[in-house]
């Protein structure tokens, strides 16, 4: 089980949380406008990388707020959790940091 | 050599130390007509009926590890084809039919067993899903057929139908022509007869790279043992395919999830058929060699990591206890974990893609394992008419941009 | 219809005692008021004036009044407690204090309901299905979080050295009560 760092509570157990997908996809801002690949870029294609992902979880049974995280999909290590609307943060500062 | 009664009786002279390897292993050569990325049982089929099919024998399956180390050898073994969309059935059916005859076309036993898979249906919601299910296959001619809780008990002795069941039986869809088979035997015997076709078998060659021409169409593969030409190459990668194919700049609708499975200490023959709950989150089999084989549901987040969580195996053995009280004095003898690369619709995608030369075999989640024949075989026939075969036809990268999709979440059981 | 008559009835009733003679006993709380709070500091700091507590502004943290509590469950979230037969005045207070500012106030009295869980083995009991480190060094009297009691969402109140409130919804009574009178029988 993950050991997760809510940005408000702290570390705790995977199971107070729910997995909400890869983070910083944007809704388009005018469906009406938005071509079918582009909507369909947006609701299905994913990076799905064997490495760092940048994901959001929400702590369902904690503070139930959204946050971001970047994990290690090989090793499952989370490097870093940060609060929803923060923009993305800069990978390469991460690995460095985490060498540390 | 073959498997045959004169050859048993002819080696056991000798003791048995002269049957000779069952496949090679080749160096690669500099280039080949076809390329096939991931040596599992779709890959190794693929390649197989490329060989025996097309008569495409100068070709390649390249392996980053062992052959048929991935999922295949490490899924739950069923087989069924009890879909609900047309274009499903076709799918499944034309493997369930290949089944029917693997073992004696490539001379190797694969353990094929039609012994019966049963869905549970333990909420109205349930009842209504599967019948559905089953009046679809039947309109098909597939066979499905609704069973009341005492008669799913009938087929399954140690099947729990109290009425004090957190969530009890309410009725079962069984397709008797659902089984088992043994998944290494597939891998080994799809990989025999393909070499012995002259099909390279490359294990342990990482493909790092795919190189293309100024136009884009494919010129080669990158690997760990060097560059190997080749027009064609088929990615049959399973979880990684979504690494693969960024390669060649192409994003998938892919997410790669753990999936766990689980074994039982050997016991003797308590579990005649293989039962699936979808709303209690559990299955299970019993294997020849006397385990029960037990498997759930993905674990949340997507990972490489081939690991899971310990949680998943505790909830899934609390279904699996309920609904088999006598499980609960066994000891689980081992777990493990494989990547399935699962696709917003849940059903898989075999088809061309935008890069002249690539064709991609992918998405099949938590249920390849009882397609590996069919698609293997239209996969081939995919490469190398480049052309869909009609059978996957509507499997395509573009149906998420049309929006033609193709909703199995309830047929793709208990990992959605 | 003129006949029909709403009865309240308690969500523990029916179930057995929990008590282990020197370790642990589990009780129900008497009927309370409660209110689920969302708003900004703002909002927070004009709540507090209606409803007779500060909110805390640091998370997971409980603070009590004269018989009244309110826990703070996320950045923007608070759990108020009270005695019963107070919904109707504190509401008027509360959205009286908020004066029209962007907020939510929802009455949840009849939702949730509480025990207690007190004793030297108190906190060994509640980890027969709650994952937290328990222990009063990391756990400490005064907070509180929502989190899980096996597959039940609670909130958990550390109160004194040795006694825990539980909140919990009412038709996870049951369940609940039911795992942790089967651990009692381990203590």
């Amino acid at each position: 089980m993950l050991l997760i760092p809510c940005p408000h509570c702290g570390n705790r157990p995977e199971l107070e949380f729910r997995y909400a997908g890869e983070a910083h996809i944007a809704r388009p801002a005018d469906p009406s406008t938005t071509s079918d690949q582009e909507w369909a870029e947006y609701l299905y294609f994913r990076s799905n990388p064997k490495g760092l992902h940048i994901e959001r979880w929400r702590h369902v049974s904690g503070c139930a707020r959204f946050f971001n995280c970047v994990r290690d999909t090989v090793s499952d290590k989370i490097l870093k959790t940060y609060p929803a609307g923060q923009p993305k943060p800069d990978l390469a500062d991460i690995v460095k940091e985490a060498h540390q | 050599m073959r498997f045959s009664f004169l050859n048993l009786a002819k080696q056991a002279l000798s003791a048995h130390r002269h049957w000779p390897e069952q496949w090679r292993f080749p160096e690669p050569k500099a280039e080949y007509d076809a390329i096939i990325i991931g040596a599992g049982g779709h890959g190794l089929g693929t390649a197989y009926y490329l060989a025996k099919e097309h008569g495409m024998r100068n070709i390649a399956v390249l392996e980053k590890g062992w052959l048929g180390g991935g999922n295949t050898g490490r899924n739950t073994t069923i087989i069924r084809s009890n879909y609900l969309w047309e274009e499903s059935q076709g799918l499944y059916e034309h493997s369930v039919k290949l089944w029917e005859t693997l073992s004696s076309e490539l001379n190797y036993n694969v353990m094929y067993s039609p012994r019966g898979v049963m869905m549970l249906a333990h909420t109205v919601h349930d009842i209504q899903v599967f019948k559905r299910h089953v009046h679809a296959n039947r309109l098909q001619g597939i066979d499905n057929e609704w069973l009341t809780p005492e008669e799913a008990k009938e087929f399954c002795p140690i099947l729990n139908i109290s009425p004090n069941m957190r969530y009890p039986i309410l009725g079962a869809a069984l397709q008797r022509r659902g089984g088992t088979a043994r998944h290494d035997a597939v891998a080994w015997g799809y990989a025999r007869a393909a070499s012995a076709m002259g099909v390279d078998i490359i294990q342990n060659c990482e493909v790092k790279g795919i190189r293309r021409d100024a136009q884009g169409a494919v010129t080669g593969v990158e690997t760990t043992k060097g560059f190997i030409g080749t027009k064609k190459i088929g990615v049959v990668a399973a979880g990684h395919t979504s690494v693969i194919m960024s390669m060649a700049d192409v994003r998938m609708p892919l997410e790669s999830y753990p999936l766990q499975a689980l074994v039982s200490e050997p016991v003797k023959p308590i579990m005649p058929c293989v039962v699936m709950s979808n709303t209690i989150h559990a299955y299970m089999s019993q294997s020849d060699k006397g385990e029960l084989v037990i498997g759930a549901g993905t674990d949340a987040y997507t990972s490489y990591s081939q690991t899971g969580g310990l949680h998943i195996t505790t909830h899934t053995l609390d279904a699996i206890c309920e609904l088999f009280p006598n499980v609960r004095r066994l000891r689980m003898l081992r777990n493990w974990g494989g990547i399935v690369d699962v696709t917003p619709d849940r059903s898989p995608i075999l088809s061309k893609t935008p890069v002249k030369g690539l064709y991609v075999n992918c998405g099949w989640g938590t249920g390849g394992f009882k397609a590996t024949p069919g698609s293997a075989n239209v996969f081939a026939h995919t490469i190398a008419k480049d052309e869909p075969h009609p059978i996957n036809a509507a499997f395509t990268i573009d149906r998420f941009k049309t929006g033609r999709l193709i909703d199995e979440a309830a047929a793709a059981a208990v990992a959605h | 219809m003129s006949d029909s008559k709403i009865t309240r009835r308690s969500a523990f009733e029916g179930l057995h005692p929990i008590q282990v003679e020197g370790a642990v006993t589990v009780a129900p709380t008497p009927y309370a008021t409660r209110f689920s709070f969302r708003g900004d500091s703002k909002a927070a700091s004009a709540c507090s004036k209606g409803f007779g507590v500060m909110l805390p502004n640091a998370l997971l943290k409980a603070e009590s009044d004269n018989g009244r509590t309110a826990i703070s469950l996320g950045p923007d979230e608070w759990l108020l407690i009270a005695p019963d037969g107070e919904v109707e005045a504190l509401e008027a207070a509360i959205e009286k204090a908020l004066d029209k500012q962007h907020h939510s106030l929802v009455d949840i009295s009849h939702r949730n309901t509480a025990f207690t869980v007190s004793g030297p083995k108190a906190e060994t009991l509640l980890a027969s299905g709650c994952l937290l480190d328990l222990h009063v060094s990391v756990f400490p009297v005064g907070m509180a979080t929502r989190t899980i009691y096996s597959k039940a969402d609670i909130v958990l109140w550390r109160t004194a050295a040795d006694t825990f409130h539980v909140e919990l919804w009412r038709s996870f009574v049951p369940f609940v009560w039911g795992l942790l009178e089967e651990a009692s029988h381990e203590l």
